[in-house]
């Protein structure tokens, strides 16, 4: 455990020291690095996560700017991994930062995940999702997925076993992406949902029961409603 | 018999939040989408009474189908 300890003097007492210790020895992998990656992994900096994986294949571009927190008008084009590295190597030198300039595939999923306690969706394609829900239940490893669309989201923690992102997106859902196609996505979407999607996944490193097991968190921002609802067979 | 219809998200613009509506018995999930002028593609996730359900689902007196849009942006 780092030494300065004011770093994270005001995680104090919702994370207690013994959770800090928990949070610094735990590796969580950030899978996409754009609209909700980029919250999601500055988060868990911040937080004093030990080790984050941070994967995307992309670089940035212009239409990223309107949302994506790791993108500025100087770093387009640049790999969205490497700036991520680069970002969260500023926020937070004692945590150790891993770099994946890949996209996510099932088939590399063993060596990308390798060692990691918690898996952070932050995906933009739902056939991708699923492959991830897969990955992560073969290697044990809890998942907290998420997505957006315009005002709209939704979050949730699938546990090995769960297959909660199958249930949601594998039964009914036909098409690789939603309704983000024509209603895009405003910034104050991906950071909410990406802010929750933190505040679950710490509860899972921390050891404290999480509240979206086998259910999911339907996020309204145009009614202001958020309403939990149970993932049933 | 009557239903309660729920639409989430997307689905809500141009309908409405919930309502209670009139319906044939025995009509299936499917057709009272079609009703409403919902196609299955616009469609990710449906409950009927919290529980998960098949388009071809018919439908009792006094059910509540909540309706859930795909979601994949990230």
């Amino acid at each position: 455990m780092e030494t300065d300890l004011r770093r994270y003097q005001r995680n104090q007492r919702t994370i207690s020291v013994d959770a800090q210790e928990k949070l610094f020895n735990s590796t969580a992998a950030i899978i996409g690095c754009g609209g909700l990656g980029g919250y999601i992994a500055e988060e868990l900096a911040r937080l004093g996560v030990g080790q984050l994986v941070v994967l995307d294949g992309d670089r940035f571009e212009v239409t990223n700017l309107n949302r994506q927190i790791l993108a500025t008008e100087s770093n387009l084009g640049q790999w969205k991994a490497e700036a991520a590295c680069e970002r969260l190597r500023t926020i937070n030198s004692s945590i150790k930062v891993v770099c994946v300039r890949e996209w996510f595939e099932e088939q590399t999923a063993d060596k990308v995940l390798r060692g990691v306690n918690i898996v952070f969706d932050a995906l933009d394609s739902i056939p991708t999702r699923l492959a991830l829900e897969r990955a992560s239940h073969r290697l044990g490893i809890p998942l907290v997925f998420a997505s957006i669309a315009g005002w709209f989201g939704l979050l949730g923690v699938s546990f090995p076993g769960d297959f909660s992102v199958y249930k949601l997106f594998g039964r009914h859902a036909q098409e690789s992406r939603g309704m983000e196609v024509s209603w895009g996505n405003p910034a104050f979407t991906p950071a909410v949902v990406a802010s929750l999607a933190v505040a679950e996944g710490v509860k899972v490193l921390i050891g404290h029961e999480v509240s979206l097991h086998q259910a999911w968190l339907q996020i309204d921002l145009l009614d202001m409603e958020f309403e939990r609802f149970s993932i049933t067979d | 018999m009557r239903v309660t219809i729920k639409l989430f998200a997307t689905l809500r613009e141009g309908r409405f939040k919930v309502e209670s509506r009139e319906v044939p018995e025995n009509v299936t999930v499917q057709d009272l989408l079609a009703s409403l002028n919902i196609q299955l593609q616009e469609v990710a996730i449906i409950l009927v009474d919290g529980r998960d359900a098949h388009p071809a689902q018919e439908l009792r007196e006094g059910n509540v189908l909540s309706v859930f849009p795909p979601v994949g942006g990230g």
